[in-house]
């Protein structure tokens, strides 16, 4: 018998709402429970709004949950106060989509990468410019490029900088939160190359966060499809593609172009457009929406069944 | 055959920056959009495509001088054209979709009101014809309760529905002869993106328009476009049908365009 996976992020329940005046709540995201096990990569794939970025921000407390629980390698983050939250950086680290935005347009690329050695290892300055010089190699970058500026920088090579930086105080989680959504797919394939050398060298374990579907195909073992803030559906990522059983996965997958002559797909249309958050009712998400909805899916929310081999999807219609 | 719709000879130019030093960005473009085809120009940042797609309408930035080239438009030369004759032809005879629909949008009139007025700016007439047509526009393009909707300003529009009324105004409105789409789905969701292309090719083959996608993204290229410009860094690298240029790609440049946007998908993956 295989031993069970050593879980390196678990989430249980995670929740997040926001007031919106009066009694109203949007609800951003709602009971999510995910296992990342390590060295592996975990897609969490949806389109804008469905709760990826509040999902990660959540796991790391970068924003406060509501309700739920997160465990980082086996402890649990929710009563940490502020120095276990600087320890716990130094365990779990997150890569932002726009490296533009996410490093301080004043700051060389020396001080960005310092700044984790600094400030989760408190090293001192001798070590942290060695780190710091191993950081750009390991990335695919020079040291001359310590005394850049973010603007002196292509697209690709502010992103290399901003998985340096992750990378500093030895994570062994990662959270990338759309890596590759602003860069150009000639520097794309780059950038993912980049990050499964370091997943194999370093032992990281990945969340992946995209909504970029060719893109989840090629990086994660498994995927978890979010929309309007909860899972409905996760397994394996052949799986989920080769046979998606969620009507909303269906429509995702078979509405991603293909850069390819003569594809011709079978598309599943979803009417209208993803309602708003705010006070959902007590159903299914995908109801007024779904070309599959029976009477049953307004009664209750269904909750994620399993349908055999790691597979799971959030509607009895399909498995009935 | 008839001649082209568009024929872009020889365009070439720079961006003067403010101390004065030229920065070439467009060398020698030249292709031709075919009349009732939708033609894509495809190039990632920098490659110089939407500064193409503005010149035609003489939209591009004060600071880019042209150095060469004509733009010839139903045999004419538009760079010749006087600014009251362009005038007569911009949002007439050639329209523009741009990115980001909401932007594009003036935010203190109602969507309906902004239709109506291009309309009997272009057509003439009443103003109870016009937001009639307005909202037959909007129904065409499957916006829900057009007659509600028209009443409703751009920021109450989602980015999907927004696009859609920039899409009636500059197909419906403006009945144009040349359609250019400038990333007209770029940003949106993909779900969001396949209907609005498919918006895009119903109305272009209904109405027998002829259209100019501008995109990065070789997929939507693939399902919806009937010829391809490759776009490099200023340069026009390849040209030719879709087919050809998926399945018999010529330059180097576009092979790696194409296995970089593949991803290393299989057909067999992809028809699962
Ligand atoms: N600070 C906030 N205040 C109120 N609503 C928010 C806030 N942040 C996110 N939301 C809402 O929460 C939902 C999920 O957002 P987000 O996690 O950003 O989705 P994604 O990353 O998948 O695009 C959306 O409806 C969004 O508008
Ligand atoms: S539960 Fe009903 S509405 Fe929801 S996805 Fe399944 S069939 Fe559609
Ligand atoms: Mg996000």
């Amino acid at each position: 018998m295989r031993a069970e996976p050593y879980v390196v992020l678990r989430t249980s329940g995670l929740t997040k709402l926001y007031p919106v005046g009066g009694s109203r709540r949007l609800v951003a995201l709602s009971g999510v429970d995910i296992d990342l096990a390590e060295g592996e990569t975990l897609a969490l794939v949806g389109e804008s709004g469905s709760g990826k970025s509040t999902f990660a921000r959540c796991a790391l407390r970068l924003v406060e949950p509501s309700d739920g629980d997160v465990l980082i390698n086996g402890r649990s983050i929710r009563s940490l106060g502020a120095l276990g939250l600087a320890e716990l950086y130094g365990e779990v680290q997150m890569v932002f989509q726009d490296p533009n935005a996410s490093l301080n347009p004043r700051m060389t690329v020396r001080q960005v990468v310092h700044e984790p050695l600094r400030l989760h290892l408190r090293m001192p300055f001798a070590k942290r410019e060695k780190r710091a010089i191993e950081l750009m190699e390991m990335v695919g970058l020079t040291p001359a490029h310590l005394d850049r500026y973010p603007h002196e920088l292509s697209g690709g090579q502010r992103q290399r900088v901003g998985i340096a930086r992750a990378l500093a105080a030895e994570p062994n989680i990662v959270i990338l939160d759309e890596p590759t959504a602003s860069l150009d797919v000639s520097v794309r394939g780059q950038m993912l190359e980049l990050l499964k050398r370091l997943q194999a060298e370093l032992k990281l374990a990945y969340l992946f966060i995209s909504h970029d579907l060719q893109v989840v195909r090629h990086m994660a073992d498994r995927v978890a499809v979010m929309y309007l803030g909860g899972i409905v559906e996760s397994g394996r990522t052949e799986d989920v593609f080769a046979r998606p059983l969620h009507p909303y996965t269906r429509a995702l997958l078979s509405a991603a172009p293909v850069a390819r002559w003569g594809v011709k797909r079978q598309r599943l249309r979803l009417a209208g457009e993803i309602p708003s958050p705010i006070d959902p009712p007590d159903a299914c998400r995908l109801v007024g929406r779904c070309p599959m909805q029976q009477p049953a899916c307004t009664t209750r929310r269904p909750p994620l069944i399993d349908a055999g081999g790691g597979h799971a999807v959030a509607c009895p219609v399909v498995l009935a | 055959m008839s001649s082209p719709l568009l024929e872009i000879e020889g365009l070439s130019g720079s961006f003067r920056s403010p101390n004065g030093a030229l920065t070439p960005v467009l060398h020698d473009v030249s292709f031709a959009v075919p009349r009732g085809t939708v033609t894509a120009i495809v190039g990632e940042t920098g490659s110089g495509k939407s500064l193409t797609a503005l010149s035609i309408l003489g939209i591009q930035p004060p600071t880019f001088q042209r150095s060469a080239g004509r733009i010839l438009f139903d045999g004419r030369d538009l760079l010749t054209l006087k600014p009251e004759e362009m005038r007569g032809i911009r949002g007439r005879r050639i329209s523009i979709v741009f990115q980001d629909a909401r932007a594009a949008l003036n935010p203190v009139f109602t969507v309906g009101r902004q239709l109506a007025d291009v309309h009997r700016l272009h057509h003439g007439g009443s103003a109870s014809r016009a937001m009639k047509r307005t909202i037959e526009a909007l129904r065409a393009v499957s916006i829900p309760e057009p007659e509600r909707r028209a009443r409703q300003y751009p920021h109450e529009f989602s980015g999907g529905m927004a696009q859609r009324a920039m899409i009636a105004l500059a197909a419906l409105v403006c009945e144009p002869e040349l359609l250019i789409l400038d990333e007209p789905t770029t940003g949106l969701d993909v779900t969001i993106q396949a209907a609005i292309m498919e918006l895009i090719g119903d109305l272009v083959r209904e109405r027998g328009l002829t259209a100019c996608l501008i995109t990065h993204d070789l997929g939507v290229v693939a399902e919806t476009c009937d010829r391809v410009v490759v776009m490099n860094a200023g340069r026009v690298v390849e040209t030719g049908t879709t087919e050809a240029i998926f399945t018999r790609p010529r330059q180097d440049y576009t092979r790696r365009l194409l296995a970089a946007s593949q991803l290393g998908e299989t057909p067999e993956m992809i028809e699962a």
